[in-house]
């Protein structure tokens, strides 16, 4: 019997005292999920015949809806951010590219303008920063539609000599998104 | 903060009543009814029992097997944001799980047959809920960090696993003595559904690469799936106007646990072997059966695979329709080719099919007869004498789960004390824990027989720290007929 009173003891012992360390889940309220995402945004591509073809030096101005930052997951959670931009022009004429965030009434909210020199020339790498460090995060969550515009600067018969000259602009959206 | 990562921290912390299926400590404690649950051919000798409804038999288990809700809700001072970085999105593996089972008798009881003493009938009604949930690694770690600057990484959509369900089961066992060394027990049940989701056979991946033509081009190839019923049922009836959430809660439960909601059938085998006098080998397998589920069912799919770079204007064809929605045309695109579908089809679910084994040596009392016995079960043994005064021995346990069969092995040693008291020690080794040390005890005052099993005895220091921890414990009026 002294086994079984020690045996009694020792379950007894366990289950009553039994405990949970303080735990602080106040900490909750603290926990911050805030993904940095990464997606492609626009691509346009304009052959150099295709500029040499417009009557006119304006070779594209398309004005069309893009909700990727309004939509609401975005708009609510989204914190800062950034578009990075590259442009390639291998055409022989200069270049000017518009690109206008508008609003749902289209009403202009921000415009980024893009000037390229004729080929041969560098890629042009732009980021353009929004949040605390940069321009208004609302310039983002207000646009629904983007137009863009593209000028000729030179000519409209010289033909470069790089291979499939043309103009191309590359750009993808990085933002840090709150998801709680 | 947002209810859906209220909810998800909660599950994944375990602070929702977490349990797991595994009860080492009652498989074949044979002086306890309820071992005939885990082992239909227990060799258990009482002449009838009753289960005290609704306390017959409880039985609470909680598993985490790689963080513990100390890991992250300790007050020591630290980011609690660090500390799931550290200890949940880099230090949890996808076998990593969180697994819950709760199961409470609402009515039990068992007869020896008068005209057949070798065979004992057992039967009665048990409430389940069972949920797993699998850490979904990549998919956590998309959702924390992202996938900026992580060109080239695929993210698994296959992490994501998790299944879980509420019933009733209903269930009937024979246990006939063969003979003198065998015992073999099979136990009918027809499951009624309450409610059940499943989530388990999920491929694909999500990847951001170097784009063709844009600086980025982002695929997801996805073959996911979830199957539910019940919950449908239910959230459209707590959403009702007016509804009394109480009611209609209470109303869900007993309507569709008695035959209201899915039906499935089952059944338990089992058996008891004694290779010599005193070694004693037993097995059974357990919930070999399956589940209809065909009422409120809502299932939902993501199958396809679509790369986007973006919304991609290419002149001079892409301004030839002056109508063009570039942006909704990317966005019916994606939708067509990862279309993500819902329908109401019914589906069948295998029940988590269990497995147990063990072998044990007795000490003490006195052995069954080398020979076969022409006697029944009230000679064969006198009835003041006990078959042993203590044993030893070791178990295994093996459940079918959604990333394949788990296991657990158990030594253990038990002990009489008369006929009033039988305790069983026991260590067991599983993914949950190396340290799991249990205690159990079944006192009998008369007719009442009353027990108490904890499993993990040592993380009762400090639950919170605990991978895993358990208590099963049952009041019954049973008789040996020597009482």
């Amino acid at each position: 019997m002294k086994k079984l009173g020690l045996l009694t003891g020792v379950f007894l012992l366990c289950c009553l005292s039994s405990c949970v360390e303080q735990q602080n889940f106040e900490q909750y309220d603290e926990v911050a999920v805030t993904p940095l995402l990464e997606a492609a945004l626009l691509y346009l591509e304009t052959p150099e015949s295709e500029i040499n073809r417009q009557t006119s030096p304006s070779f594209v101005s398309t004005t069309f809806d893009f909700e990727a930052f309004s939509e609401q997951f975005v708009a609510e959670g989204i914190l800062e951010g950034s578009l990075i931009y590259q442009l390639e022009n291998t055409t022989s004429k200069p270049l000017q590219i518009t690109l206008e965030f508008l609003d749902a009434s289209g009403q202009v909210l921000d415009t980024e303008t893009f000037l390229m020199d004729p080929a041969p020339t560098a890629i042009l790498n732009r980021e353009v920063v929004y949040g605390p460090a940069g321009k208004p995060l609302e310039i983002l969550t207000n646009t629904t539609a983007l137009r863009v515009s593209g000028t000729n600067l030179g000519d409209q018969t010289s033909v470069s000599g790089e291979p499939e000259p043309r103009f191309v602009l590359r750009s993808t959206a990085k933002f840090r998104i709150s998801l709680t | 903060m947002k209810l859906w990562l209220r909810c998800f921290l909660a599950f994944f912390a375990g602070l929702t009543p977490l349990m797991g299926q595994h009860r080492p400590l009652l498989y074949d404690f044979t002086e306890i009814p309820q071992s005939l649950l885990l082992n239909p051919g227990a060799a258990h000798e009482s002449q009838w029992y009753a289960g005290v409804p609704l306390l017959s038999g409880v039985s609470l288990r909680a598993g985490s097997s790689g963080i513990t809700v100390q890991d992250l809700f300790a007050d020591d001072g630290l980011d609690i944001n660090d500390k799931i970085r550290e200890r949940a999105i880099n230090g949890l593996q996808p076998g990593d799980e969180v697994s819950a089972t709760l199961q409470m008798e609402l009515l039990s009881g068992g007869f020896r047959g008068k005209r057949r003493p070798d065979d004992f009938y057992s039967f009665g009604v048990y409430t389940e809920v069972d949920a797993i949930n699998y850490w979904p690694r990549d998919l956590a770690i998309l959702a924390w960090e992202g996938n900026a600057d992580q060109l080239g990484r695929r993210f698994n959509l296959g992490h994501l696993k998790t299944r879980g369900e509420m019933l009733n089961v209903f269930h009937f066992g024979i246990n006939r003595k063969v003979s003198e060394r065998l015992i073999l027990g099979v136990r009918a049940k027809i499951f009624s559904g309450i409610f059940q989701f499943q989530s388990t056979r999920n491929r694909g991946y999500f990847v951001t690469t170097q784009g063709e033509n844009n600086l980025l081009a982002n695929t997801l190839s996805s073959q996911m799936g979830l199957q539910s019923s019940g919950l449908e049922g239910l959230r459209r009836e707590l959403s009702a106007d007016g509804a009394d959430q109480g009611a209609v809660l209470q109303d869900f439960l007993v309507r569709r646990g008695f035959f209201g909601g899915d039906l499935g059938f089952g059944a338990d085998l089992g058996f008891t072997y004694t290779l010599k006098p005193r070694l004693v080998l037993t097995g059974s397998l357990l919930d070999l059966g399956f589940m209809v589920h065909a009422s409120d069912v809502r299932n939902f799919t993501l199958e396809g695979t679509a790369t986007s770079e973006g919304v991609e204007i290419i002149l001079p064809d892409s301004l030839a329709d002056p109508d063009a929605d570039f942006w909704q045309d990317l966005v019916d695109e994606i939708e067509a080719l990862v279309p993500f579908e819902e329908d109401a089809k019914t589906y069948v679910a295998l029940r988590p099919t269990k497995l147990y084994a063990s072998l044990r040596y007795n000490l003490g009392g006195t052995p069954p007869p080398k020979g076969p016995c022409d006697c029944d079960y009230r000679t064969s043994r006198p009835l003041k004498e006990q078959p042993y005064s203590s044993a030893f021995g070791a178990q295994l346990f093996m459940v079918n789960r959604p990333r394949g069969p788990q296991a657990a092995l158990t030594a253990f040693y038990q002990k009489r004390f008369g006929n009033a008291l039988a305790i069983k020690a026991s260590y067991t080794a599983d993914k949950f824990s190396l340290t799991n040390i249990g205690l159990g005890f079944n006192l009998q005052a008369g007719p009442l027989e009353l027990y108490v099993l904890a499993d993990n005895l040592l993380a009762y220091r400090n639950l919170a720290n605990a991978h895993t921890a358990s208590l099963q414990f049952g009041l019954n009026i049973l008789s040996w007929g020597r009482n």
